[in-house]
């Protein structure tokens, strides 16, 4: 026989009541964040943009730092961003949120923007540990390095770079009767090349962003759509790890070129390539069904770094699939690379301990453990080698990093302090620019250099 | 303590969690911008008061003019469509059918709006590339060349439109289904006697007994819609050029790209209160064209 008992209504509010109290204490180490790992801590954080498996990854590096430096607790978190502008507005967020990291790794596009408003100058740090240093500067490019100089001051080390080379389908090249080009090939043998290949598959595949967008060919024909100046400084710098090298102070944006007739020639001529059906119209960002097509030979040619080589090999295509070359010789054969490496946070109270961990990262063995893999370009000359690339690159992977040693000019992703603003305006021109007739570039490029004047005026009244 | 007071008391009980977490993330956010738009902030120095030159600046910034008539126009597309075609699938399903089909397509017309909007973007992203999507080679297949669906400014409005659509429509149908299944079967019974069929039995009957639905549907619809970001976002980035960028993705970049957050304050205000105008306006239309049984 069922038996039923009355609750009252005020008993069940009670328990309700009682009940929901007990549920947000049990809760309240989520509630407030208490248990992220290392939050409270004494820890130095550092922050990667990418996944939590990322960060996963780098662990082995804090491991082998911990156990030089016991002393040194190191947390390593990442915070997930579509592209660095992204990650760089999160950053800042933490920052005005009271939560900022100790170190953050940062590209070129950041760089300025750390160096103008965020990071620590490393230049005493280096003067001081100067024999320490020696090994890790006789094996980088200066090229890199001074990508990171700022007025004088070097803000971070680079770990890893990559310059925007040319990826040659090889399959694609042989089904269409045709022959991998030369190292010193010109825009108008790159432009047979794509009529060659119409037709059979999409002869070249670009995307519309500051790296490997349209800044590559510019600089190939001698110019950039920004002002390009060097900052004075860095001499002591310069002279103690690179003597005879003459290198500048870092390098400055000041302002708008976007009016300059080679700006418009190289602008035109890609216009030129789109309309007669030999690259198609650049999509904005993104890049990450690249491989796939790539892979499966349904494009000739795409711009991209070393950080290819690995997605392409998991991607299923073999090393004799593909070939990289330089980008094609137009006025200069001057390349454009993108780097990165840690920047200390202005804001930490443990820049000493930061500085170690900045220095423990750029030996050797620390980047062997960062990359196992070529997924991206080691800044170290010395690890750009057979081991890396046997079985898994393309024939001539040395010329990564013969992009910077034969190559010395070659320049940085050009990204001013106001590097998001000034992206934002070369995508929406460019993007503009090839959507139309020859017209249309011209009142793209007059639209874009209005943009780049307000982006450099506001910066100039601020 | 007297009964009402206890009432009282325990009503401001029942209500303070609500009126907590409205107060924290509704009001308060919103009084903050209201007091951000007349200063320039970038997070890392301190916010400087400007007064009104934030919104002076709007009036001649030409990404934003460009950014509220992009809205406009795909406000007003977007909704029409939106309405249209949920009205012309709700009279269908509502229709002679049975059951079971009846479930069927409610569900699946419903389905897309549980879906993410960035996920569905990223995937139509795939099916308009130019170069490999499945559209264009199914157009391939009858003969017509490939179209830039998302790299030329004529189409990328157009597919962000129809890619909106698809996966809002849903909403809209439901509250018609709901509204057409409230109409008493007498009327139409009545309608039928008077030779009402096919058009003027919807035009006549139909459309006037479910006006307070679509009020409904309508402000719904143009709330949301003057709201887009995700699937402009997703799909083209704003572009090629400014060609499909809304305002709130101009808001976005402001704050969050530029680090303008007085002028990303400012805007998201003038939206605000261009949202209210516009809801009240549709409430005022609807006292000529709503009828209430």
């Amino acid at each position: 026989m069922a038996s039923s008992s009355n609750i009252t209504r005020r008993a069940l509010l009670g328990a309700a009541g009682v009940a929901g109290a007990a549920g947000t204490v049990v809760a309240w180490p989520r509630l407030t964040g208490a248990d992220i790992p290392g939050r409270g801590e004494d820890a130095l954080t550092v922050l990667i943009l990418g996944t939590s498996q990322d960060a996963a990854g780098r662990q082995a590096i804090a491991d082998a730092f911990m156990e030089e430096h016991p002393d040194i607790p190191v947390l390593i978190q990442s915070v997930q961003a579509t592209d660095w502008g992204d990650f760089f507005a999160k950053i800042l967020t933490m920052v005005a949120s009271g939560t900022e990291p100790d170190i953050v790794y940062t590209a070129t596009e950041g760089a300025q923007l750390f160096a103008e408003r965020l990071a620590l100058p490393l230049d005493d740090y280096i003067a001081h540990d100067a024999e320490e240093m020696r090994d890790y500067f006789e094996d980088v490019h200066p090229s890199l390095v001074e990508a990171f100089m700022y007025k004088g001051s070097l803000f971070q080390l680079p770990l890893d770079f990559n310059a925007a080379n040319m990826y040659l389908n090889l399959d694609v090249i042989e089904r269409n009767g045709l022959e991998m080009p030369g190292e010193d090939w010109t825009h108008d043998d790159f432009t047979e090349l794509l009529r060659g290949m119409k037709g059979d598959a999409t002869a070249y595949y670009w995307t519309n962003r500051l790296f490997g967008g349209v800044v590559p060919w510019l600089y190939v024909n001698d110019t950039s759509f920004l002002v390009e100046e060097r900052a004075t400084g860095g001499e002591d710098f310069w002279s103690t790890f690179y003597p005879g090298e003459e290198r500048s102070g870092g390098y400055l944006w000041t302002g708008s070129n976007a009016r300059h007739e080679r700006v418009h020639e190289t602008v035109e001529y890609m216009r030129g390539l789109v309309e007669e059906g030999l690259a198609v119209r650049p999509e904005e960002g993104g890049g990450n069904t690249l491989v796939g097509l790539f892979a499966s030979g349904r494009i000739g040619t795409t711009p991209a770094g070393g950080y290819w080589v690995q997605g392409l090999a998991e991607g299923g295509m073999s090393p004799e699939q593909y070939d990289v070359q330089f980008f094609p010789r137009w006025r200069t054969q001057r390349h454009q690379f993108g780097g990165a490496g840690y920047a200390v946070m202005k804001t930490t109270k443990k820049a000493d301990q930061a500085w170690e961990w900045i220095k423990f990262t750029a030996t050797r063995n620390a980047m062997e453990l960062a990359f196992p893999t070529p997924s991206t370009t080691p800044a170290r000359r010395s690890m750009v080698n057979d081991n890396l690339y046997t079985g898994v690159g393309p024939e001539h992977w040395s010329r990564f990093y013969d992009t910077l040693d034969r190559f010395p000019t070659s320049g940085p992703i050009p990204a001013p302090p106001q590097q998001a603003a000034v992206e934002t305006a070369l995508i929406r021109n460019i993007s503009t620019a090839l959507s139309g007739g020859p017209d249309q570039v011209d009142r793209s490029l007059e639209s874009l250099d209005r943009d780049l004047r307000d982006v450099f005026s506001q910066e100039d009244a601020s | 303590m007297s009964i009402d007071r206890r009432s009282a008391l325990l009503s401001w009980l029942f209500l303070a969690p609500t009126m907590i977490g409205v107060g924290i993330f509704v009001v308060l956010p919103i009084i903050g911008s209201l007091v951000l738009a007349f200063f320039r902030w970038d997070i890392i120095t301190s916010p400087q008061f400007v007064g009104l030159q934030n919104f002076t600046e709007l009036a001649t910034d030409s990404t934003v003019g460009i950014s509220f008539v992009n809205t406009a126009v795909f406000v007003a597309l977007a909704v029409i469509a939106q309405l249209a075609i949920a009205m012309l699938l709700a009279v269908l399903v509502q229709s002679r059918m049975p059951p079971w089909l009846r479930v069927f397509f409610r569900s699946t017309f419903f389905f897309p709006l549980v879906l993410s909007a960035a996920s569905v973007s990223i995937l139509m992203r795939y099916l308009f590339n130019e170069s490999y999507g499945v559209i264009n080679w199914a157009l391939s297949l009858v003969g017509i060349p490939a179209v830039p669906w998302l790299t030329s400014p004529q189409w990328a409005m157009v597919v962000v439109i129809a890619v909106y659509v698809w996966q809002n429509f849903g909403f809209s149908f439901l509250l018609f289904i709901g509204g057409l299944g409230a109409i008493p079967p007498e009327v139409y019974e009545a309608g039928a006697i008077d030779g009402a069929t096919g058009w003027r039995k919807f035009s006549n009957l139909t459309l006037p007994l479910v006006s307070p639905t679509v009020l409904v549907a309508s402000v719904m619809a143009i709330i949301s819609s003057l709201q887009v970001f995700d699937q402009p976002y997703v799909l083209t980035r704003g572009g090629p050029g400014d060609s499909t960028r809304t305002v709130v993705m101009v808001i976005y970049e402001s704050a969050f790209r530029q680090l303008e957050f007085g002028r990303a304050s400012a805007i998201g205000l003038v939206l605000m209160v261009l949202i209210m105008l516009v809801t009240a306006l549709q409430f005022r239309l609807a006292r000529r064209f709503v009828f209430y049984q």
